[in-house]
């Protein structure tokens, strides 16, 4: 009995990669695979003015989901990033934020369990300064802020998919707001809530294929 | 000037001249069978009381040292202090909201978020306090829903002089005078207390202190007269004054604004009484009381800019209570009532209009025993409100004495909690943390369509327009319980709980402003449960020798939430930090509530005067912060430690009337500044009594 069901599942396994390797012939099929990207800077806080009030560059940090890499600030104005960070806010490039075919919406449900963009799904884009493809806002979009602890913790259980600068389709889960991965503590100091503040953590799967399944 | 003369007239009443001497012989008992005056608001031996009551007396107060409320009540069963806004006390898993603090049967008003700070209260003149678990809005009405604590100083009996001094610790003073005097037509009680400490900083490196300095007097003065063997009448003050030197550190976005002032809260209260008893079976009672809380904090920052915050509530009340013992088995209580208050806060619109709440009563209690073993209790409140909706409160409860060692008890009651005045005034913006409003729902629909006009509104939510009067929030509690009397030397109870809360009212987003600044107010939305299992033990070992223990179990949780778990549709996070769907297992239910709680206790007491405690105390993890993301407390939070705390003291009560008493709090010098700030390390206190008109 055991024996047989081992057979059928090494058959089944057999005739899928057949099938797999005559369907490469024809299109090139990447496995989408997720990718973890660590403390990626999101304008950290810089110094403190006389006054004790935080001071930061005010400025985004660019990102290429196709290349999983950063986009120097010189290139802005391109269609070489897809997303951007600064603090809490996050951008897509299109609408109002950049000449791509950008943008994004925010999908409850699990990461893995969004194997593709349902069809009847819309993609929002950024039409600053009064609404974002990412809604802004603590508990509205990706994030909760506690005021009593001034913690900032991405909400479980929220995708945000997006739609490249190139027009192709990603999905992607922020893990953490502070340095090295981990949400500090309620008690920790003032001084590293302030400084370990504004460093993303995220993991996404990217298709290239500019089909809307992963 | 005014105060002033306040001081003066209470210094000079008849402290000194009333003094009289006559001792009441207190040694180490049993619970006993004490008399309860709370459950039934009508005198009760304990023997007869259909619900579960604890009762702490002044014996009691005085061997463990406790010098504010604060110290005796965290050392019950079934209790929890709460740190925020004041030090709280949390009642079978129920917030501070819910429980009504009672002086001789008045309530004490002036909370700050719903919270009594029960450090307002000295004990040096208490007799007993007794403590009524369960929903009791039958007898008492709003707040009297997870039960009722009620503090009687008025007992007949004397108190020779007696001046009392004590110091500890970051140089904590308390020095008390109290005297009562009870003679046939006369029984006069006079108190005064001062209490200072310097506060203390348990985080180190720190300049801002967890307890800040603090001074505070209390004068409490009351009169009864005995007019004939059937008529009395009383008068009572009582007065509290504390000045809090504050240095406060806010962050703010990030920047640290350091302010420093003072904050000065004053609690005065006035009562007067006409009891007549018309037969042995028909007795009544006027009652009137007027108390008003002012709490002001008046600060400066570092850079100069005021800041001002008032709170004052005033409350006044006329009440009459009849109590008709028609026959031998049946006992009738009726009685009906009238509430003005006001509240005048810098956190409504204006901070010179008074909000004002009238509220009229009426209530009655049937108790019955149709049999010898059984006693039934009926009763039924009705409160009309002047800004909230009625409320309805019935209550049935029962005892059945098996045999002399067996008893049941069994009771069913709605409780609730009227909508506090901020739920309905509040009229606040933080201009500071990015702009957010939260209106009160008196105004909340009138303000937002003036923005609406103004063309300052970005959205309104569905919420929005669900806003209406609020309704008191409700709860129905069932409380079961076995109480096992072998003999005098030992006690067992067992006792089970479930209180089910609809109606809670909760902060709900409203709207948003056109700059995407949040907008709340208030709804009547929320549905909550707590239920556990309480034990409590007494073991006489001999003359000297009493042991005690408590334990608790308690199981809370959100209702909505547990449906939303049931539905799959919240999500918490994984090692990896990946997000899954929550399951139930890991829903702790609601913050700040320990599952398991004990105590134990061992005193000692010798003829000759001396007596010596420890108490061991502990308390089970419980959840603080929801650190992972999602709206729900589960296991991936944050969570403060569970803990030991062990006290202890000991003393002497001399012949010649001196006493001495030397202790030692928090003996392992448990510290946890993030979650307990009211809990100071090791600290130590010595104490010196003396009766001045102390006889054999």
């Amino acid at each position: 009995m055991k024996k047989t069901i081992q057979s059928i599942v090494l058959m089944v396994i057999i005739s899928s990669s057949i099938v797999a390797c005559t369907k490469s012939d024809t299109a090139t099929v990447m496995p989408v695979t997720a990718v973890t990207v660590k403390d990626i800077p999101a304008d950290t806080v810089v110094g403190l003015s006389a006054q004790g009030i935080p001071i930061t560059n005010g400025k985004y940090t660019f990102y290429s989901l196709e290349r999983n890499t950063i986009v120097p600030n010189t290139d802005s104005a391109s269609t070489e990033w897809d997303i951007a960070f600064m603090s809490t806010r996050i951008i897509t490039n299109g609408g109002t934020s950049g000449t791509g075919l950008g943008g994004a919406f925010v999908y409850t449900g699990l990461f893995d369990g969004l194997t593709s963009i349902p069809t009847d799904s819309v993609f929002k884009t950024d039409n600053a300064p009064t609404s974002y493809a990412i809604t802004t806002g603590s508990g509205n979009g990706w994030y909760n802020y506690d005021g009593l602890t001034n913690l900032i913790t991405p909400l479980a259980g929220r995708v945000l998919v997006i739609k490249t600068a190139s027009g192709k389709y990603a999905k992607m889960e922020i893990l953490c707001y502070y340095k090295g991965g981990v949400t500090l503590a309620a008690t920790a100091s003032d001084a590293d809530k302030l400084n370990k503040q504004r460093y993303y953590t995220f993991r996404f799967t990217y298709q290239p294929n500019g089909t809307k399944t992963f | 000037m005014r105060r002033g003369l306040l001081y003066l007239l209470l210094l000079l009443s008849p402290t000194v001249l009333f003094a009289q001497v006559k001792m009441v012989k207190d040694t180490l008992q049993m619970q006993g069978d004490s008399v309860v005056v709370t459950a039934n608001r009508s005198e009760r031996k304990l023997s007869n009381i259909t619900v579960p009551v604890n009762i702490i007396n002044a014996k009691q107060i005085q061997q463990t040292g406790s010098l504010r409320l604060t110290d005796i009540l965290k050392e019950q069963p079934g209790l929890t202090m709460t740190s925020g806004f004041g030090a709280g006390v949390q009642l079978q898993g129920l917030n501070p909201d819910y429980t009504i603090i009672l002086i001789n049967g008045e309530p004490l008003v002036g909370r700050t978020a719903g919270v009594l700070d029960l450090n307002r209260i000295a004990l040096g003149n208490i007799k007993k306090i007794e403590i009524v678990k369960g929903p009791s809005s039958s007898l008492y009405g709003s707040e009297a829903m997870a039960g009722v604590i009620n503090i009687i100083t008025d007992a007949n009996t004397n108190i020779p002089l007696q001046a009392s001094l004590r110091y500890g610790t970051y140089q904590t003073l308390d020095a008390g005078i109290n005297n009562a005097i009870a003679t046939k037509s006369v029984f006069y009680q006079g108190f005064y207390n001062y209490f200072s400490t310097d506060g203390y900083s348990i985080r180190p490196n720190s300049s801002s202190r967890v307890t800040t300095p603090i001074q505070r007097y209390s004068i409490n003065q009351q009169i009864k007269l005995n007019l004939n063997d059937n008529t009395n009448v009383s008068f009572g003050v009582r007065f509290t004054d504390e000045k809090i030197k504050n240095d406060i550190s806010v962050n703010n976005g990030g920047a640290t604004i350091t302010s420093s002032g003072n904050e000065n809260n004053t609690d005065q209260n006035y009562n007067i009484s006409f009891n007549q008893r018309y037969s042995n079976s028909l007795k009544t009672s006027f009652r009137g009381y007027f108390t008003e809380y002012n709490a002001k904090q008046d600060l400066v920052t570092l850079s100069g800019d005021p800041y001002y915050d008032l709170l004052n509530h005033r409350f006044q009340r006329i009440e009459n209570q009849t109590d008709w013992n028609a026959n031998k088995n049946l006992n009738v209580l009726f009685g009906a009532g009238a509430v003005w208050e006001g509240v005048k806060s810098t956190r409504y619109d204006s901070e010179k209009i008074r909000k004002n709440n009238s509220i009229q009563y009426g209530f009655t209690q049937l108790e019955w025993s149709p049999i010898q073993k059984l006693i039934l209790i009926g009763g039924v409140r009705f409160d009309k409100n002047e800004t909230y909706a009625s409320a309805f409160s019935p209550k049935l409860s029962a005892l059945y004495k098996i045999n002399t060692k067996h008893k049941i008890k069994l009771s069913i009651g709605e409780g609730f909690k009227a909508p506090d005045f901020r739920q309905i005034y509040l009229d606040f913006t933080n201009a500071a943390a990015g702009g957010y409003s939260v209106f009160g729902t008196a105004q909340a629909q009138e303000v937002i369509n003036q923005l609406v006009q103004k063309g300052q509104i970005g959205a309104l939510y569905d919420s929005y327009y669900k806003l209406k009067v609020l309704k008191p929030e409700y709860s129905t509690g069932v409380h079961l319980s076995w109480d096992y009397e072998p003999n005098t030397n030992n006690f067992f109870s067992v006792q089970v709980f479930r209180n089910d809360i609809n109606n809670l009212i909760q902060v709900q987003q409203v709207g948003a402003y056109a700059t995407g600044a949040q907008i709340f107010s208030y709804l009547n939305i929320g549905r909550a449960f707590t239920q556990g299992i309480e034990l409590e033990a007494k073991h006489k070992i001999d003359n000297h020798i009493i042991i005690s223990g408590g334990y608790q179990y308690l199981e809370t949780g959100d209702k909505d939430q547990i449906d939303q778990i049931k539905a799959g549709k919240v999500y918490t996070r994984d090692a990896n930090g990946y997000s899954k769907i929550l399951s139930l297992n890991d829903y702790v239910g609601l913050p700040n509530n320990s599952k398991h709680k004990a105590q134990f206790k061992i005193h000692y007491y010798h003829n000759n005067g001396l007596f010596a405690n420890l108490r061991i105390m502990y308390r089970s993890k419980w959840a603080v912060n929801n650190t992972n993301g999602n709206e729900v407390f589960d296991n991936g939070d944050e969570f403060a430690n569970g803990y030991f705390s062990l006290h202890t003291s000991i003393g002497k009560d001399y012949k010649s009337g001196f006493s001495t008493q030397l202790g030692c709090d928090n003996i392992t010098n448990y510290v946890d500044a993030a979650n307990l700030p009211n809990l100071p390390g090791r600290t130590f206190y010595a104490t010196i009594k003396y009766q001045i008109f102390h006889k054999q």
